[in-house]
C-alpha cells in the first residue's frame, strides 16, 4: 500500500471532520486495530516500509488530537455562548465605609503640610483663659473673652476657641526653628444654623526660624490653598486684625463655582473667605521667653468644615455633623 | 458699619468705580463685605422724572374727603394737577415730586391716572417711595429756597449706594464715615477735606457743673449748654443720611448727636437739662445696687463696676452705653446738656457684658475712642443742634485728666522691608505713613491720636506699610534650616485604624463632643442648648444616637464608627484621650470579629476579658485592655446590634510592629482535629491557654470550630472542636512529634478541666 496516500486521505478527512463522532469513526477507520494501516504495520517485513508506515500512523494520531482539543473547545465554546448572566444586574454587595469629608481634608492638610516639612500635632480642647487669651496677647476688652462668645466652665477654663493655643504650647516646648501643624476642635458659642454650628474644626500652622518674611506666609498658603482646592486656584490676601498677628492678614481663595466672576457662594465678590493669619506678633515671643529680635515667624489658622463644604458642595453645615447614612455615604 | 457713598463724598472726591473702591479697602483697610444700591433705578433717564415742586394750591378733592387736589408747579411753566393723600402741607409747600413714567424704589412704574374722576399727572413723594426713609405718615416737605424744576437728585440722595464695611477690632477710627474717606484718600492720594463742623456763634456764658470722681473711665467730658431748643423732626436730607447708616431718625437733636457719632466716630449723649438736679453732672461709680431705668425701659441693678453718669443726686446714664429714661430727650424738652465725652474701654466693656447690653455707643468705645475726637464731634453736633432745632449755645465746659502723648516709636524701613519680604523705598514707605495722618521725622514716627492705642510698636507701623503693598508681596517659601515632617507613630497608626474600619463597611460620623447629661464636672457654665452641656466621657451614647436615626429613616447595613475625644476628669483640666468608638447592626460574633480585625491590622494581639457595661447585653459583652465590645443592650435599639470603644493610644501601644520574620514555609505544619468534652461553663480560651502552656512554642494554632450539644456528649457538657496546627521552625515534624505534643494538650485538659479527648 502507499503510506503517503493513505496519510492525505486520512489528513484530509480528519481535518474535515466536523463533530467528535465523525472523529471517532475516522480513528477507527485510520488508526482502529482493523484498520488498512495496523494491518499493514503487522504484515511489514521491510525497515523502509515500517518506518514509512509508522511515519503516517504517528502523523495521523497528532492530527486527530489537534482536530479532537479544537472540536472540543469549539464545542466549550459553543456551550459558554448559551451560559448568559445578565450584565446589568448589581455586582455582591459587599460592606465598604467612606471617610467622613471632615477627616478627608484633615489628611489633604496633613499631607500638605507634611511635604513642607511640618510636623502635624494636636492640644488640648479644655483650655485655661491664660493659654487661649492672655498668653495670646488678647486685649482685655477683646470680644471673644465674652461669655458670649466663648464656653466657659468656670472663669479660668474654656474650649478652646481656635486652634491657636498649639502655638504657645510648641513654643514652650522646644526651641526654634518650629514648623508644625495643629488640627483639631475648636469651640463657639454660636447658635446651630445651616451656616455655624458651635463645634467646628480647625488647621492652625505656626513657622519660627530665622527671618522669616509675610512673602513666605503668602507662598505657604498659596500652596495649602493649591493643595485644597486645586492648582488653578488664586489667592489673595487681605489686610486684617489678631491679637497674636502683627501684621495680620486674611487669606481668600477665588471662588471655584463661578472662578471668580461673582456667584452665590461667594456673595458675588469673586472670593472666598478662607481664616487668618499673620507674622507671629512680638508679645507672643516674649510670653513664652523668645528674643523677637532673634525669630522671627508667622501663624495662620482655617476651618476644615469650609474646606469640606467647598470641595463637596454642601450647602448645610449640619450635615456634616447629623451622621446621616444618606449623606455620608456620597463622600 | 454702613457707608452711605453720597456722605463719604462730603469728605473726599470719589471718580473710581465703586468695585475697584472696594477691592482696594477690603485689601488695605476694612473689608467691604458688600454695596447695596439704594433709592430710585438710576437707569432710562429715570432720574429726570423726579423734580423739586411748589405746591401752588391745595384744595379737598371734590369726589373724596381724604383727598387732595393740589396744582404743583414743576418748573414747566405749566403746573400740573396732582392728587395727594396726604395732608400735612397746604400752597406754598416745597415738595418732590415724581412724573408719570418714573420708577419709585419698590420698582413700580407711576402713570398718569385718573383718582375719582380727577386727573392725576404725577406723585406728590413720601419719604419710603424714594428710599430715604421708612415714613409714609405724610410727604416731604422740603426746603423753601429749593427752585421748582431742580433734579431732586441733586438735593437728596435718592439714588446711593452703601458700602457694608467690617472694620476690625483695632480700628475704631474706621467706625465713621470721616474715617473711612481717611483711608480713601491714602488709598488714591485724594484730598481729604478737613472734619465736618464749624462752631457757631456762643450767645452766652453760663456755667456747666461737671465733675469726674474717676478719671481712669472718664479722662474726659466736654459739656455744651443749650438754651430754647425747639425739637422736632430733622429735615429730609439729615434723616435720609442715617436711615441709609442704619439709624432710625428720632428727633433732631438725638439725630445730631447720632449724626456726629456716625461722622467722626465719637459717640454723644443729650440730656434734657431741666431735669438734672442742680444742673450738674457726676461722672462716677454705680453704688452697690444702684438703679437705673435705661432708655429701653429696662430697670438696671448696677454695682461698683459700672460707671454712671449722674446729676447731684441720682444716675442718669449708663456711661458710653445708654442714656436713662428720665432725662432723655422729650417734644417739650427746651434746653439740653450735650455730652461729649471719652470713657475708658475696659469699664464699657465690662458693664455691657454684665448687662448684655451693646449699643452703637458701647461698640465704639470698647475698642477704644480718640480722647482728642471728642472736640471736633462737639463742634459738629453744636453746629447742627444750633441750625436744627434753632437753639442758642449758652455754655461750654472742657474737663479733662490726663489725656495720652502720640506715641513716638523709631522706625527703620529696612527692617520693615526684611519683615514685609519686598523692598520699598523709605520714601515711599514715608509717604504712605504721612498719607495716613503718620508724621516721620527721620528714624522717629509720630502716631497720630486716632491710632495710638493701636499702633505702639515698630512692627505695628510695619503693618502699615504692609497693609498698602500687600498685593505686591511675592510668594516664597521659607529657606528652612532644618525640620523634617512625618507623621507619628501614633498618627500612622490612626490613620490604619480609620482604614480598616472603611474596609469592614463603617462609616465614619462626626458626633458633638458635649452631651446633654454625663457623669463629669466639665459642664458648661452658660451652654446654648441642653443637648450640649456636658463634656462627653463616653462617644457610645451619641453614636448609639446616631444609629437610631438611621435605622428610624430606614437605612439598611448600619455601621457608624468616630475617632474623637472623651474627657475624663482628672485634676485641673480633664485628660483628654482618642478613642475610636463603633456601633452596627450585628452579634457579639461579629463585633468581636471586628474588634479581631482591628488588632491584626495593628500587628496586636487582643486578650478578652469579662466585664461589666450598662451599655451593653450584660452576657456579650467582652473587654479587652483598650476598652469594652459587645452586644448593645437590647433596651436601647431595635433589633440586634453591637459596638465597641476602645481607648487609641492603648490599641496602639499594643500593636508589635515592625513584625518579626517567623519561617512557616521550610517546615511544613502537621495539622489535627481535637474535639474535647468539657462541662458547659469551660470557655474555650481557657482550654487553649492550658494547651499553649502545655504544648510550647511548637502548638502554632489552635482554633475552635465547631461547638456541639446533644445526644453524643453527657447532659451539661459540650463538645468544642479544635483546628490546630504543630510546626517547628527548625526542623519537620515527625507523627512521633506531633502525637507527644498532642498527648500533653490532652493530658493537661483532662487534669485541669476534666476534658475528654472525643476525636
Amino acid at each position: 500500500m502507499d503510506a503517503g496516500a493513505l496519510k492525505n486521505e486520512a489528513l484530509g478527512a480528519i481535518e474535515a471532520a466536523s463533530t467528535p463522532g465523525e472523529l471517532d469513526e475516522l480513528r477507527v477507520r485510520y488508526l482502529g486495530r482493523k484498520s488498512e494501516l495496523k494491518q499493514a504495520l503487522r504484515a511489514v517485513r521491510d525497515r523502509e516500509t515500517g518506518m514509512a508506515l509508522n511515519e503516517a500512523r504517528v502523523a495521523i494520531e497528532d492530527a486527530v488530537d489537534v482536530r479532537q482539543s479544537s472540536l472540543e473547545r469549539a464545542e466549550l465554546d459553543r456551550n459558554l455562548t448559551q451560559d448568559v448572566v445578565d450584565v446589568t444586574l448589581p455586582g455582591e454587595e459587599l460592606p465598604l465605609g467612606g471617610l467622613h469629608p471632615i477627616t478627608q481634608v484633615r489628611r489633604i492638610v496633613e499631607d500638605a503640610f507634611l511635604g513642607l516639612g511640618y510636623e502635624v500635632r494636636d492640644d488640648r480642647e479644655v483650655e485655661t483663659v491664660e493659654y487661649n487669651f492672655d498668653k495670646l496677647a488678647f486685649a482685655p476688652t477683646h470680644s471673644a473673652r465674652s461669655s458670649r462668645d466663648t464656653f466657659f466652665f468656670d472663669d479660668t477654663h474654656v474650649l478652646r476657641t481656635e486652634t491657636s493655643p498649639s502655638q504657645i504650647h510648641v513654643l514652650e516646648e522646644k526651641a526654634p526653628p518650629i514648623y508644625m501643624v495643629s488640627i483639631g476642635r475648636v469651640y463657639r458659642r454660636d447658635a446651630i444654623t445651616a451656616t455655624r454650628y458651635p463645634i467646628f474644626h480647625q488647621f492652625e500652622g505656626l513657622a519660627v526660624d530665622k527671618s522669616l518674611t509675610l512673602a513666605d506666609l503668602k507662598g505657604t498658603l498659596l500652596h495649602v490653598m493649591r493643595a485644597l482646592y486645586g492648582p488653578e486656584r488664586r489667592v489673595r490676601f487681605r489686610t486684617h486684625f489678631f491679637p497674636f498677628t502683627e501684621p495680620s492678614i486674611e487669606p481668600d481663595v477665588s471662588c471655584g463655582i463661578c472662578g471668580g466672576e461673582g456667584c452665590r457662594t461667594c456673595k458675588y465678590s469673586g472670593w472666598i473667605e478662607m481664616g487668618g493669619a499673620g507674622m507671629v506678633d512680638p508679645r507672643v515671643f516674649e510670653n513664652v521667653g523668645l528674643d523677637p529680635e532673634e525669630w522671627s515667624g508667622f501663624a495662620f489658622g482655617c476651618g476644615l468644615e469650609r474646606a469640606a463644604q467647598l470641595r463637596h458642595d454642601v450647602p448645610d453645615i449640619r450635615v456634616l455633623w447629623e451622621g446621616d447614612l444618606r449623606a455620608l455615604r456620597q463622600f | 458699619m454702613r457707608v452711605p457713598v453720597a456722605w463719604l463724598r462730603d469728605y473726599v472726591p470719589l471718580e473710581m468705580p465703586l468695585d475697584d473702591l472696594a477691592t482696594r479697602l477690603s485689601v488695605s483697610s476694612a473689608e467691604v463685605e458688600g454695596i447695596e444700591r439704594r433709592g430710585v433705578p438710576d437707569q432710562d433717564g429715570n432720574l429726570s422724572r423726579f423734580l423739586v415742586g411748589r405746591v401752588l394750591e391745595a384744595s379737598k378733592h371734590p369726589n373724596a374727603d381724604r383727598l387732595q387736589l393740589c396744582v404743583v408747579d414743576v418748573g414747566e411753566g405749566e403746573p400740573r394737577q396732582i392728587v395727594c393723600g396726604a395732608w400735612n402741607f397746604g400752597a406754598g409747600a416745597t415738595v418732590a415730586v415724581a412724573l408719570p413714567g418714573a420708577v419709585l424704589a419698590d420698582g413700580l412704574e407711576l402713570e398718569q391716572r385718573k383718582v375719582r374722576g380727577e386727573l392725576s399727572n404725577g406723585m406728590i413723594l413720601a419719604e419710603d417711595e424714594v428710599a430715604l426713609g421708612t415714613d409714609h405718615t405724610g410727604i416731604m416737605l422740603l426746603d423753601e429756597i429749593l427752585e421748582p424744576g431742580t433734579p431732586l437728585a441733586d438735593v437728596l440722595p435718592i439714588v446711593d449706594d452703601v458700602l457694608l464695611v467690617e472694620a476690625t477690632g483695632n480700628r475704631p477710627d474706621l467706625l465713621a464715615i470721616y474715617g473711612i474717606a481717611r483711608e480713601v484718600a491714602a488709598l488714591y492720594d485724594l484730598e481729604l477735606a478737613p472734619p465736618a463742623g464749624v462752631n457757631p456763634e456762643r450767645t452766652g456764658d453760663e456755667g456747666i457743673d461737671v465733675q469726674i470722681e474717676d478719671y481712669d473711665g472718664c479722662p474726659r467730658y466736654i459739656g455744651r449748654l443749650f438754651r430754647d431748643v425747639a425739637i422736632g423732626p430733622s429735615p429730609v436730607w439729615l434723616k435720609a443720611r442715617l436711615h441709609a447708616a442704619g439709624m432710625r431718625p428720632i428727633s433732631n437733636v438725638v439725630d445730631a448727636t447720632n449724626y456726629a457719632m456716625l461722622a467722626l466716630g465719637n459717640p454723644l449723649h443729650a440730656f434734657d437739662f431741666a431735669v438734672l438736679r442742680d444742673g450738674r453732672i457726676v461722672v462716677r461709680r454705680a453704688r452697690p445696687g444702684e438703679k437705673l431705668r435705661t432708655l429701653d425701659g429696662v430697670d438696671r441693678r448696677l454695682t461698683p463696676d459700672d460707671l454712671l453718669i449722674a446729676d447731684a443726686e441720682r444716675a442718669v446714664a449708663l456711661a458710653g452705653i445708654m442714656g436713662g429714661e428720665d432725662s432723655e430727650i422729650g417734644e417739650s424738652t427746651t434746653d439740653v446738656l450735650l455730652e461729649a465725652a471719652n470713657f475708658e474701654p475696659f469699664t464699657i466693656f465690662r458693664s455691657s457684658e454684665r448687662l448684655r447690653l451693646r449699643t452703637e455707643g458701647s461698640n465704639r468705645w470698647e475698642k477704644g475712642v480718640d480722647p482728642y475726637l471728642a472736640a471736633p464731634a462737639a463742634t459738629l453736633a453744636t453746629q447742627l443742634i444750633v441750625e436744627l432745632a434753632g437753639a442758642r449755645w449758652v455754655g461750654d465746659t472742657d474737663i479733662q485728666g490726663d489725656l495720652p502723648e502720640r506715641p513716638v516709636i523709631q522706625f527703620s524701613p529696612d527692617r520693615a522691608d526684611r519683615l514685609i519680604g519686598i523692598e520699598t523705598s523709605a520714601e515711599e514707605q514715608h509717604a504712605i505713613l504721612g498719607k495716613l495722618g503718620f508724621e516721620v521725622e527721620g528714624e522717629r514716627v509720630l502716631v497720630p491720636t486716632w491710632r495710638a492705642r493701636d499702633v505702639t510698636r515698630e512692627v505695628d507701623v510695619t503693618e502699615e506699610v504692609a497693609r498698602f503693598r500687600l498685593e505686591d508681596v511675592p510668594f516664597t517659601l521659607p529657606e528652612r534650616r532644618a525640620m523634617f515632617g512625618t507623621l507619628t507613630r501614633e498618627q500612622q497608626l490612626r490613620r490604619r485604624v480609620e482604614d480598616v474600619l472603611v474596609g469592614l463597611g463603617f462609616v465614619e460620623s462626626y458626633t458633638p463632643s458635649m452631651l446633654p447629661d454625663d457623669e463629669t464636672t466639665w459642664k458648661l457654665s452658660e451652654p446654648i442648648t441642653i443637648e450640649l452641656t456636658a463634656l462627653r466621657t463616653r462617644l457610645l451614647p451619641s453614636l448609639v444616637e446616631a444609629a437610631r436615626r438611621n435605622a428610624e429613616v430606614g437605612s439598611r447595613r448600619v455601621a457608624l464608627f468616630e475617632i474623637a475625644r472623651v474627657y475624663l476628669p482628672a485634676g485641673e483640666l480633664p485628660d483628654e484621650r482618642l478613642r475610636v468608638g463603633g456601633v452596627a447592626e450585628g452579634g457579639f460574633a461579629y463585633v468581636k470579629g471586628v474588634v479581631e480585625t482591628l488588632y491584626s491590622a495593628l500587628k496586636a494581639e487582643p486578650v478578652f476579658e469579662l466585664t461589666k457595661d450598662l451599655l451593653f447585653h450584660p452576657g456579650k459583652l467582652a473587654r479587652t485592655a483598650a476598652g469594652p465590645l459587645g452586644e448593645l443592650h437590647p433596651s436601647l435599639l431595635e433589633g440586634t446590634w453591637s459596638a465597641f470603644e476602645l481607648d487609641l493610644s492603648t490599641l496602639l501601644e499594643a500593636s508589635r510592629e515592625p513584625v518579626t520574620y517567623v519561617d512557616v514555609i521550610t517546615f511544613p505544619p502537621v495539622r489535627q482535629d481535637l474535639a474535647f468534652a468539657v462541662l458547659e461553663e469551660v470557655a474555650a480560651g481557657d482550654l487553649i491557654d492550658a494547651a499553649r502552656e502545655a504544648a510550647g512554642a511548637e502548638l502554632r494554632e489552635m482554633r475552635p470550630f465547631d461547638v456541639y450539644r446533644g445526644n453524643q456528649v453527657a447532659e451539661g457538657k459540650k463538645s468544642i472542636a479544635f483546628s490546630v496546627s504543630f510546626q517547628s521552625h527548625e526542623r519537620t515534624l515527625s507523627d512521633e512529634d506531633a502525637s507527644g505534643l498532642r498527648e500533653k494538650i490532652v493530658e493537661a485538659l483532662a487534669r485541669r478541666f476534666g476534658a475528654e479527648l472525643r476525636a
